[in-house]
């Protein structure tokens, strides 16, 4: 019995404390780095980029190959977010999920820019040559409810927004997104019907494709 | 059979496989098919390949930093050799845990993200090229199921008159995940749950696979290698709160999965 009070009062041997228990300087997790991003700590923005601009670069990069226009997407996606960081809201879903938004509209935005420039040099070349303008309205149209739909997505609150980009943007089923969200099949088909009538509303009134 | 469900029109649209019933009746129906390709209008604005998640790690120039600096006046920056897709880990996916707190970081920064299944991409995109191409046969793609591919399914009968019965079937969704589908009709209860279990058909062996309320149907994942023929019977019992994780005894409706 001695024995075990003496072992015990003898105190920790400080040489053998894990090293992984004292950190010479402890990162922020990533719901930390959301908290300070919000909150307009400066660091936060640098972190940010650390962790997820190669992730937001890939996608500019997948959608008009590596060059000055996928540099601008990134580029707008970070300085769009910090000079917006106020429409961030850390309860409502994590920060990178959050960017990936951003630069969902980065990307459609970048789209009608371009789309504006080739009707803009293909108007001045019909002039030229006093020919029919060439290049479909549709395309046109798809760009705009991009956009327009984009916009619309931003309007919705939780759960509803996170289950419709989960359906649209990573592909799962009905099923899988319950799985992922613990919510069930009804909830989740319910809330897949009422955003898709949403969305399907937002093109009738405002929708360029159907008013061409 | 009456027109398919307002739910499963928009699972259509989504391009989500429907049960045989539905996809026979979509098939012949202008009505539905319609109202299908209506709600699929927005779907196909926006589930294209260029706007899905990340599925790989670009390293962004370092111009593309000091732009942003320029623009926000921050005086931060982040540290160029950790920048995520730097290096020759670029494209590891770490798994959703808090990152360590060790240097050597760069591939753990990487925000996990699955990999990305093709289905409604790669139809979106066909969509888009063909026009407005809807109908049974841009929904029944697989075997007459609406979230995977059914491996084997059971009726629940009602055991010593209890009053409950319902269907089971076991879905393996695309990534090799099964759940357990139960739609369970049963009356509520006051102080206790229903539970389904796998058992085997000595009925010694058993897994505990999750609660299920009546009226409601429920996906209960199961675990990864679980041999289904091992354990080929769906048991629905009556557990009390009492604190007792084992099989009350009580067993309400059950089946036996054809595999």
């Amino acid at each position: 019995m001695t024995g075990v009070l003496d072992r015990r009062v003898a105190g920790p041997r400080v040489d053998r404390v894990p090293p992984a228990l004292v950190p010479p300087a402890p990162e922020p997790d990533d719901a930390e780095v959301g908290r300070r991003f919000a909150a307009g700590d400066e660091q936060a923005l640098a972190w940010a980029y650390e962790r997820w601009a190669g992730q937001l670069h890939g996608m500019a990069v997948r959608a008009f190959g590596p060059g000055p226009d996928a540099e601008d997407v990134t580029q707008q996606t970070f300085v769009s977010a910090w000079t917006g960081r106020a429409g961030y809201r850390p309860d409502q879903g994590p920060l990178p999920a959050w960017l990936v938004g951003v630069c969902r509209h980065k990307i459609a935005d970048t789209w009608a820019r371009r789309d504006r420039q080739r009707r803009t040099a293909e108007a001045a070349v019909a002039q030229a040559q006093a020919a029919p303008q060439v290049g479909g309205p549709l395309v046109d149209a798809a760009v705009a409810d991009r956009v327009l739909l984009l916009g619309e997505l931003d309007r919705l609150g939780q759960p509803q927004r996170g289950i419709i980009e989960l359906a649209f943007f990573e592909d799962l089923t009905h099923a899988q997104i319950a799985a992922r969200t613990g919510l069930p099949l009804g909830t989740v088909k319910s809330h897949i019907r009422r955003t898709l009538e949403r969305l399907r509303t937002r093109l009738e009134v405002d929708g360029a494709a159907l008013q061409s | 059979m009456p027109h398919c469900s307002p739910e499963q029109l928009a699972l259509a649209a989504l391009r989500e496989p429907l049960p045989a019933s539905d996809a026979a009746h979509l098939d012949g129906c202008a009505q539905c098919r319609a109202e299908v390709a209506s709600l699929q209008r927005g779907v196909d604005v926006l589930a294209v390949p260029a706007l899905a998640a990340p599925d790989s790690s670009v390293p962004p120039p370092p111009a593309v930093w000091a732009a942003i600096a320029a623009a926000t006046g921050v005086h931060s920056a982040p540290r160029p050799e950790v920048v995520a897709g730097a290096g020759p880990a670029a494209d590891t996916v770490a798994p959703p845990a808090p990152p360590p707190p060790q240097a050597e970081r760069a591939a753990a920064t990487v925000t996990p993200l699955r990999p990305r299944r093709s289905r409604l991409l790669l139809a979106a995109a066909a969509a888009l090229v063909v026009g407005a191409g809807i109908g049974a046969g841009a929904v029944a793609l697989r075997s007459g199921d609406d979230d995977g591919v059914a491996v084997a399914a059971a009726a629940l009968d009602p055991l010593e008159g209890s009053g409950a019965s319902g269907q089971a079937r076991v879905v393996e969704q695309d990534g090799g995940l099964r759940v357990l589908e139960v739609d369970l009709t049963a009356p509520g209860l006051q102080d206790g749950f229903y539970e389904v279990w796998l058992i085997d058909e000595a009925v010694e062996a058993m897994v505990s696979v999750g609660v299920v309320q009546g009226g409601r149907e429920v996906a209960l994942p199961l675990p990864s290698g679980l041999d289904l023929g091992q354990y080929p019977v769906v048991d629905v019992s009556v557990e009390p709160l009492d604190g007792d994780p084992t099989h009350s005894g009580e067993s309400v409706a059950r089946g036996l999965l054809d595999t």
